[in-house]
Parts: structure tokens; sequence; C-alpha cells
């Protein structure tokens, strides 16, 4: 018995899956693989399989990740061809990891997402307008953003949890690049930090064909920045 | 082009955006360049209903198992992409090649249910494919159909260039081969060829199975009444019969299914047991259309269910089929699946039980750890009415049946039945009441001397009798709508036990399918208006509006209570007499006249022949693989 840890992307067609639907897209391909899970005991049993952070759907992510308990163990090049073959287009398993015991669960461990994001501009705009943009609202102190939940629209406070964000112009698209935080201490999403942006100079953009892709998940530990898969060979 | 603009502006905006990628495991792409003929199965209702639809599934392998040809799918756009489909003037398109529809050789409907109808004139003129078959270009697709609404295709007659009657394996290969020759024939003629469409219904007509509408005109008298068919082309045939596979057990049946992302009706793997019942319960369609009974083998099920679960990764194998618990090697079946798929958490489950003590068995078998709920449908509340519908469940069984299930520790229990059966009296609506009372008393009475703390919940579910073609009560009138709401009132009113739970369809969905079911070439004009006030997924509530097909019956100046209301004489032609499904008049006939007498017919396969004539007619007969194991007396 061992748990492995996945690494993953998910492109077009299956970025339209939800949460749920790429949970079981994954149980189905790893039976199809014939790679035995470990069941949880109790009235339901279900496979142990854990994700590092639910992505939005509609979203690219060319960094995912997945811990999945398997018994008998598998070979890790062995399991990333097998489960290739048994995943739906447009899922690409792009290495695997013995997770030693006693590590903390991927949810608990990911803090960072690193998003690009792509709008097409409605006018032509200056290099410059971008970035003082961006340096203008990095300057603010408060970001306030209005989500929705369960009991209606609540504020709250992301500016803290916007570590970078880069920007250009590239073929009448505006392009952004941050780094921001997730998991289990809060959530900045990448379209807040592109409205944020944009509203400061009134930047003209397209906001219907947005498109975002997200370049990784990370876990900084004591200053240092690493894959989920980094963090384990770390180990080694 | 279509995917690009799919991509970039319509998927975010819509509900459910894998309805619309395609993508699945297990999907076949196939290139177009290599194929000779093309078809897109058109389902004309939403994907999630679509997919879990087995005939798609065995004919979308079938077919891309051929080298000459392929099919791809399509699903009605749910009224948000509709809504941003029309708004870019994009047209429907395939989910596979993302081709639009008008670029296929034929778009092939199935014709699941009546409510349907008004889907896909709504699919075909999204998909920008003229909607009346005499306004098709040479160049337009063939639009064809098939599935059990084919007993009577005839309301839609004008919108159809062919239809096919009975099992899509044996037919559509054979029918797809011919127009790709037919194609081939043509690109080698220099000359244009006009009249090319007429053509080639016209060869298609002579293949078995096969119904081209446009090849008949139909006659009504003075008083509008239907007086038959005029065949327009001295080759058409005089009637079309049903075309059905004579060796079930070795029929193709796709083992790489496709595995949808989204949750689905049915989201398991869906293995076909048996096809055909009789049972011969007499409101039944299926029940006629799809006879006789064909078993398949419990080593092909075995073999086929072990090659499913490992092309799928599905964990449920349901045993599908009109009765499963009716399959001859059920029990030693079940058993050994569940032994062989035990390790892997692979489950098992039944979606349809007879009523009885066996059925129970089987379910305990198969569900050991999930206990839901069970469902039967006894269908009527007296025995007399019970007799006349031909059921053939006692009193006695019931009960004896749903003790044994809460024996078993269910506690929750659906029973099935049917209102406006015909010579329903007050006394029948009364036994309803009575018998779901009895089913939950009895259900605490046993919970409670066993000392289980668990509430016990009957939910009857309602539905309106609808006559239907090809039945023994195709000549019966249904209910007025305010009779039937009448009755729901009653019972409304007379269920007070809270451990019940009531509900009911829809009178008035009843009605229009009524009249659909034994509709003639006139409600063309009905669909056409009706669709045009926006009619559209009328099988689901939150879209039916009775009052559109009301102002579509005035504004054509068709009368719907001439369909649905009128007692029909057996000796009046019907608009379905032209097509074939084997069976004789004179036993639906008989049938009938036995109903009104509430005299039962017995199953043929464990007793005598009902002389239905199915059998001599298509030259096969009933096939099943359990031997004697069958004929136990403690399994009827």
């Amino acid at each position: 018995m061992a748990r492995i840890r996945i690494a993953f992307s998910k492109e077009d067609p299956v970025r339209w899956l939800s949460h749920l639907d790429t949970q079981k897209a994954f149980e189905r391909a790893l039976r199809r693989a014939q790679i035995s899970l470990v069941f949880s005991e109790g009235y339901n049993p279900h496979p142990k399989i854990s994700f590092a952070s639910a992505l939005a759907v509609g979203v690219i992510s060319l960094g995912e990740y997945v811990d999945v308990e398997i018994d008998p163990l598998i070979e890790n090049a062995e399991l990333v061809m097998r489960l290739q073959k048994a995943m739906p287009e447009g899922f690409r398993i792009i290495d695997a990891e013995i997770v030693p015991p006693g590590q903390p669960a991927l949810m608990a461990l990911v803090n960072r997402a690193q998003y690009r994001v792509k709008v097409p501009l409605l006018s032509s705009i200056e290099e410059k307008e971008v970035q003082d943009s961006i340096q203008t609202s990095l300057d603010l102190d408060s970001w306030l953003v209005e989500r929705e939940s369960k009991k209606g629209l609540v504020q709250k406070e992301i500016r803290s949890g916007v570590y970078e964000v880069k920007g250009t112009v590239v073929e009448n698209h505006l392009l952004l690049e941050m780094l921001v935080q997730t998991g289990s201490e809060g959530n900045v999403r990448p379209e807040e930090v592109l409205s944020m942006v944009v509203q400061q100079k009134d930047l003209p953009v397209q906001l219907e064909r947005l498109r975002i892709i997200r370049l990784g998940l990370f876990v900084v530990k004591d200053g240092k920045q690493f894959t989920p898969l980094e963090v384990l060979k770390d180990l080694r | 082009m279509i995917g690009q603009v799919l991509e970039d502006e319509l998927l975010n905006k819509v509900t459910k955006p894998t309805r619309y990628t395609g993508g699945e495991y297990n999907q076949v792409k196939k290139d177009w360049a290599n194929v000779d003929t093309t078809m897109v199965f058109a389902f004309p209702d939403v994907y999630e209903v679509g997919m879990s639809h087995l005939g798609l599934r065995i004919l979308y392998h079938l077919i891309n198992d051929q080298e000459s040809m392929l099919m791809e799918r399509v699903f009605a756009p749910w009224t948000d992409m509709e809504e941003e489909m029309r708004k870019r003037d994009l047209p429907l398109f395939s989910l596979e090649s993302r081709r639009p529809l008008k670029e296929f050789d034929v778009v092939g409907f199935t014709l699941q249910y009546e409510m349907s109808y008004t889907n896909i004139l709504n699919m075909l003129d999204l998909a920008q494919i003229p909607l009346l078959s005499q306004d098709r270009a040479d160049d337009d697709p063939l639009v064809i159909a098939g599935g059990p609404c084919a007993v009577n295709p005839e309301p839609l007659a004008d919108f159809l260039d062919l239809v096919i009657l009975g099992e899509g394996e044996e037919i559509l290969p054979i029918l797809l081969k011919k127009i790709g020759n037919f194609k081939k024939e043509m690109a080698g003629s220099k000359e244009a060829a006009p009249g090319r469409r007429q053509t080639l219904l016209r060869q298609l007509s002579q293949l078995p199975g096969v119904y081209v509408p446009s090849m008949y005109q139909a006659h009504y008298d003075d008083g509008g009444h239907y007086k038959g068919l005029e065949k327009l082309d001295g080759s058409a045939p005089d009637r079309i019969c049903k075309q059905v596979i004579q060796d079930f057990d070795q029929a193709y049946f796709p083992t790489q299914s496709m595995v949808p992302f989204m949750g689905v009706v049915h989201d398991r793997v869906m293995l076909e047991v048996l096809r055909g019942c009789s049972r011969a319960c007499r409101f039944c369609q299926a029940g006629t259309i799809y006879r006789p009974v064909r078993e398949r083998s419990a080593e092909t099920l075995q073999r086929q269910a072990d090659e499913l679960i490992r092309q799928t990764g599905y964990d449920e194998i349901a045993l599908t089929s009109l009765s499963t618990a009716d399959h001859t090697c059920i029990e030693p079946l079940v058993k050994a699946l569940l032994q062989a798929h035990e390790e892997k958490r692979v489950g098992l489950s039944l979606p349809s039980l007879r009523v009885d003590a066996f059925s129970v068995n089987l379910a305990r078998e198969v569900q050991k750890v999930r206990k839901t709920g069970l469902t039967f449908a006894p269908e009527a509340g007296t025995q007399r009415l019970r007799d006349v519908i031909n059921k053939g469940v006692t009193e006695e069984d019931l009960m004896e049946t749903i003790e044994k299930a809460f024996q078993g520790g269910w506690h929750t229990i659906k029973l099935y039945f049917m209102m406006g059966l015909p010579t329903e009296e007050e006394e029948d609506l009364e036994g309803i009441a009575r018998l779901a009372e009895k089913v939950a008393y009895m259900g605490s009475d046993i919970f409670r001397s066993k000392g289980i703390r668990k509430n016990i919940k009957v939910t009857i579910s309602l539905s309106s009798f609808v006559p239907k073609p090809q039945t023994p009560f195709q000549w019966e009138a249904q209910n007025s709508i305010a009779q039937l709401e009448e009755k729901q009132q009653f019972l409304k009113k007379r269920i007070r036990d809270r451990r019940i739970t009531y509900n009911w369809h829809d009178a008035k969905v009843s009605f229009i399918e009524a009249v659909m079911a034994k509709g003639d070439r006139r409600l063309a004009k009905v669909l056409l208006k009706a669709w045009e006030k926006g009619a559209r997924f009328d099988g689901w509530t939150e879209h039916f509006r009775y009052d559109r097909w009301v102002e579509a019956f005035q504004e054509t100046e068709i009368d719907p209570a001439y369909y649905a209301y009128r007692n029909i004489e057996y000796n009046e032609p019907l608009p379905w007499d032209h097509l074939d499904y084997g069976v004789d008049r004179s036993y639906l006939v008989r049938e009938h006249k036995k109903a009104m007498e509430a005299a039962l017919t017995q199953d043929c396969r464990h007793h005598s022949c009902s002389a239905c004539g199915v059998c001599p007619s298509l030259g096969i007969s009933v096939d099943l693989r359990g031997g004697d194991h069958g004929q136990n007396s403690d399994r009827l």
C-alpha cells in the first residue's frame, strides 16, 4: 500500500469539467488502467483520492496534483504510462512520485497558485498604461472584492494574498501573470486581480472572452517555493 | 470555426458545458476523407438523457466499426445554448467533428417519446435544414428516424424523408452502405442528375424495414375520417415490415462504451440481458413492438460485463431489459457477476422488478450494502382492473412481495399505478388508496415487531393511461383532461396517511401524448404551429405550456379530442395500418375483447402460445437460454 502523488495538466476539452467530474474521470481512468485503489472503510466505501485544489470550470491548468492510495505499488514510470493511456483526451499525466508516510495532505500543503490571464483588447493601448495600472493597484493597501457566498454577497480583503503581478500587451491582447494565495489560508481569484488592474486606468478589455491558465500550484516553505512534487524529491 | 466560437464564447455562458464538448473516453473520431457515408445520430433531448439511451450506444459503435461509414452525435441544446447559437446564427453541430449537421449525408433522429417531437423541429431549424422533406434539395441530408414511436410516425411524416422499422442493428448498416454506393455512382456520372434525392429515396424504399412517407398520400373522407394511404409510386411496398435480429446472443454489442464526464441519467455499464417481453400487458406498446423474447446467454453476458468494466472504469453494472428478472438464468448470472467483480467493488443494479418474491430475493443479492428503495408496478388498484390489463399480479403476490421487502430491511417502497385505464371505476381508484395504506400499515407492523426505529415511506406514482398503437387498447379512448384531474383530486383527498407520498403526471401532457401517438399526417401543421409558438422540451414540466398547444389546434382547425377521446371501431382504417410489427390484428382484437371480460392471457414462454403471430411472420421464435431452469414454478 502506498500514496502516490500525480502531476497532470488539464486542457481542451476537459477544462470544462467541474471538480466533481474531474474526480470521477480520475477514478474511472485509474480503474481502466488496472491500478488497484485503496478504499475507505465504512458504510459507503470510496477510493482514497484527493486533489490539491479545485479548479474553476473553463480554466486550463498546466500543473494540477492528486494523491492516490494504491495497493499494490506500481513503479512511477509504469503508472504514468498506464494512467496516461486510460485518460480522456485533454488530460496529460506529467509525473508521479511516492509520498512517504506522515506527509501532510496535498490540500493542506499547497498555498500558492500562478496564473496567466489573456483577454482581448477593444482598442489598442500602450505598454506603459498596463505597467501604470499594475503599479497603481499594487500601491493600494486594500483590495476589497465582493464574492457570492451562501449568505449572499460578502466583502473580502485580498491585497495580502497577491504576491506578484506582471503584465504586457501581445497581439491586441492584455496578458497578466500573477502569483496569488490559494488553499486553506485563503484564495485569490485571477479574475479579481484582472478586474482590479483594469479598473485603475479603465483599460478597454473584452471581459467575456477571458482565458485563464493556471500555470502551477506551489508550496512556499521557509521562503522557498517548490512544486508539490519537488517537496517530495527534496525529502528523498 | 464552430470549435473556436464554442471554446471562446459559448461554453463559458451556458450551464453544463460538457453537454457540448464531446471528447469522452471511447468517443470515436473518424476521418471524413476515408468514409463513403456520414451520419449524425440526433437525440431530441438533452445530453444527459440521450447518453443514457442504450440504442445510441449500440448503433454508434456498430456504425463506426464499419470501415466505409461514420456516426457522430448531437443532442438538443438546452435553452441557454440555443439562445447563444441563435444570436450568432451558429448552425447546430455534431460533438465529434463539430461540423454543421447540414454537412452529413444522414441526420437520424430517435423517436423515444411523443413529447420530443417539437425538439426534432427545433433541431432541424437550428441545423438550418428545411423542416419539410419536400423543401429539401439534393445536397441536404436525408432526415431519417427510428425507435419506438416509429410505430406511428404519421404526425412527423411531412418532416421525415425515411423511417426505419424495427431493430436498427439490422437495417442501418445496409441503409448507409446503399447511400454510400449511390453517392459514388453519382460522383462517377458527369451529367447533372435532377431529382437525385427522389431516385435515392425510391431505391432505399426497396430495402426491408424502410418506409418513405413521401411515396404515399393519405386520404380522408368528407367527415374528416382517415381513409388510408394511396401509393404515389407503384414500386413502393404495400406494407413495411419491422426487421429483427435473428440471433440475439451473437448480435453486436459494444464493449468499448463511451464514458460521459457529467452525471447522466444512467451513469453505469448497461448490459442488455434480453430483448422483448412476453407478459402481454394490454396497455404496453414495448411489449408488442419488441417481440419475441430473446435472451443472451450467461456466458456471453459475463464476457461482455468483464470487457465493459475494463473498457469504461465504471463501478456499477445495470442489467437492463423490459423485465430483467424474467431472464431464465438470472440467478446464477447475478451470483457469477457479483463474485467476478466483488473485489474491485463493482456493484450491480436491476432497474425494473417484477412483483414477486423472487425479485425481492434478487434485489437483496444485488443491493447488499446500499438499500435505496424498491419499485413495483401493480398498475391498477383492484384485481378486476389488473385482470383487464392482463397484469397477472394478485394482491396476495404484491403483499407477499412487499412483506419480504420490509422483512429484508427496505423502508422505502414505490408503487406505480395508472389512472384512466379502460373500464376504470371509482372502486378501482379507491383500491389504489387502500393498497397503499395496507402496505404502509404492514411496514409499520413489521418494523415495530422487529424493533426497527425507521419511518416507512410509501410513494405512489400515478400516470395517466395513454392508448398506444399496436396494443390491444389502440381502439380505446383516453379519459378527458377534466376526468383525469378529477380523479387526481379524488385520490389526493382520499389519501391522508402521512407515510404515503402521492404524485401524478400532468394530465394535459398525457393528452397531447395521446393525440400524437394515435395521430395522422394532418398533425404536422399542429406540430409546426406549436413549435413556432415556442414549444420545445415539452416533456419537461418547466417548459411545457398547454396554452401553446390549444392555440396551435385552434389555428390549424384540428380537433385534438378526435384523436384522443374517441373509441375507434375495429374495422376503421388506422393511420399505422401499413406498418407491420408482425403482430396480427386479430390477436389485438382478441386481446381487447378478453380485456373487456377481464380474462387473462398467459405468458407464452411458460404456457401455450397466444398466437400473436410474431414468430411465424418474422421467421423467428422465442429464444430462452436457461432451458428447464425457466420452468420453475416458484418463479411465476
